[in-house]
């Protein structure tokens, strides 16, 4: 990705202390109106910059190895982490979903991303470092949020709702049967932010990874091509693992009356 | 067989944490046979359909269906025999039309949406022909309960459970809908109804009598003959 003769400013402990100084202005502001999240403000922050020094230090020692071993190893790590932020945040038990959910994400994003990396990128060595981790974690951050919202809302709307539901099983519906209204609008809503992001791209701001690549010296054509691949590979990836998330927690999750089961829910209704 | 047993409670107890709310409940329902169901509200009369449908397992007790227990695998058949009007009347959102759509698209179901039954039905229980073009969340209680037994009878089956399937109905259309399933001798009619209009010659009436205290059983569906059968 060799860009024209323009350097990308280099970002020295002077810049990042300016860059700091901003925050005393959401601290002003806490303070005077008593907002209350001066504290959470301070550890948020101090979580961030020492998380991302951290990613920064693993990423330059693991691309310099770029041993596929490690890289894929990597990019599970990355697969665990989804899995259990996902299952905390929908407040339901780990112990019976951690197997579906964390399969359901490797196949799928795993998938896209090997793809992405033979059929569009051409790479040589599908397992690349510089590719497959940060690409991997684009598309893993975006499907961890849809099936937040998608499995949360799927098991949320099954408690609230189990009249409907336990009625079409009087009906005579399978259990699939009976639980597609629930999944079709569990996964609409899933998808909705991913698609409304797609449609206003380059609206209003210049998505991250475009601006990254600009700022890197990257030109604007070559970037938006990034961009829309990847905003594609996104949204795949997404109606993939959260399809599969649903589909596949939907097994362990209920019993062989066709009952959700009661003990999946941390939270007592 | 009209005289084959449809369902048999036998001393059928429930406990919902700790406090009992059922127990040694004994019950025989023939083919064709007509009960009715009474009791004050908490006695558990919604729990027994539930547990014939596979929504809760009884604590204690046996229930069968045909002569074999109600497990796992059962209550998949049962659900496909039986057709049941539920107490709740919160069947579903959208367009009544769709609603009846995805009902009738399950496997059990295909091919019994007659649209000439379904016009006469309409028109027996006094529902506009409108009705079907509304979402269903914005029916009137009445307008939803009618929606509900007429899906029940638009299903085809010839077992129903009816929980307080009338209660919002005004005393005619409670009378013709008791009438219209009344008059069916060859269907096993299991009813929950405090109305009046449901009370007929050829219905048994079984009164489920309250738990008091704790672990108490205070007598076992005590039953009053009423007439016939
Ligand atoms: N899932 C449940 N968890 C705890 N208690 C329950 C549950 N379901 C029912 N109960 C309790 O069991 C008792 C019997 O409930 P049920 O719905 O069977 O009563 P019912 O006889 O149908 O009353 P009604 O005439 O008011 O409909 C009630 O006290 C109810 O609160
Ligand atoms: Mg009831």
């Amino acid at each position: 990705m060799a860009g024209p003769e323009v350097s990308t400013p280099e970002i020295t402990v002077l810049s990042l202390i300016m860059c700091f100084l901003l925050l005393a202005i959401p601290l002003v502001i806490s303070y005077r109106i008593k907002l209350d999240i001066i504290n959470s403000t301070a550890s948020s922050v101090a979580r961030m910059t020492s998380q991302l020094f951290l990613v920064g230090v693993l990423l330059t020692i693991v691309f310099d190895l770029n041993n596929w071993i490690l890289n894929l190893v990597w990019v599970f790590g990355m697969v665990t982490m989804a899995t259990y932020t996902t299952i905390r945040n929908v407040e339901l038990k780990m112990e019976r979903l951690f197997l579906p959910v964390i399969i359901s994400f490797a196949i799928t994003n795993l998938s896209v991303l090997l793809y992405f990396n033979e059929f569009v990128l051409d790479l040589e060595n599908l397992l690349e470092a510089r590719f497959l981790i940060p690409i991997g974690g684009m598309i893993l951050g975006n499907s961890l949020r849809g099936n937040v919202v998608g499995m949360g809302e799927f098991y949320e709307d099954i408690r609230r709702n189990e009249n409907r539901y336990l009625y079409n099983l009087s009906l005579g519906a399978k259990k699939y049967e009976a639980l597609m209204p629930y999944i079709r609008k569990s996964l609409r809503s899933s998808l909705k932010p991913t698609l409304a992001n797609i449609s206003t791209a380059g609206v209003v701001f210049l998505p991250g990874m475009m601006t990254g690549q600009i700022l890197g010296g990257v030109t604007p054509i070559l970037a938006i091509k990034y961009q829309i691949t990847i905003m594609i590979i996104i949204y795949v990836s997404t109606v993939m693992s959260t399809t599969f998330c649903i589909l596949s927690t939907i097994r362990t999750a209920f019993d062989e009356y066709g009952l959700v089961r009661k003990e999946i829910y941390k939270r007592k209704k | 067989m009209m005289q084959d047993e449809i369902i048999r409670y036998e001393g059928v107890g429930m406990t919902y944490n700790s406090k009992k709310v059922l127990s040694g409940f004994n019950l025989s329902i023939k083919g064709g046979q007509k009960i009715l169901l009474k009791g004050k509200s908490g006695a558990g009369k919604s729990t027994l359909f539930k547990m014939l449908l596979g929504f809760e397992k009884p604590t204690d007790g046996n229930l069968y269906y045909r002569n074999q227990p109600v497990d796992s695998s059962r209550v998949w058949e049962i659900r496909k025999e039986v057709a049941y009007v539920s107490q709740e009347t919160d069947l579903g959102e959208g367009p009544v039309k769709v609603l009846l759509e995805e009902i009738f698209s399950y496997h059990p179901n295909l091919n019994k949406m007659d649209p000439q039954k379904l016009h006469i039905l309409m028109q027996d229980f006094e529902l506009e022909e409108d009705t079907l073009d509304k979402n269903y969340e914005d029916l009137s209680g009445g307008e939803k309960q009618r929606i509900g037994i007429l899906i029940a009878l638009m299903l085809g089956r010839e077992i129903f459970l009816l929980d307080e399937a009338t209660s919002a109905l005004d005393s005619e259309l409670k009378k013709k809908v008791a009438e219209y399933f009344l008059k069916h001798g060859e269907w096993t009619l299991f009813i929950i109804s405090h109305d009046r209009e449901w009370e007929s010659e050829n219905i048994r009436v079984v009164e489920l009598k309250k738990q008091i205290g704790e672990g108490k059983q205070i007598g076992e569906g005590k039953q009053i003959r009423k007439g016939g059968i």
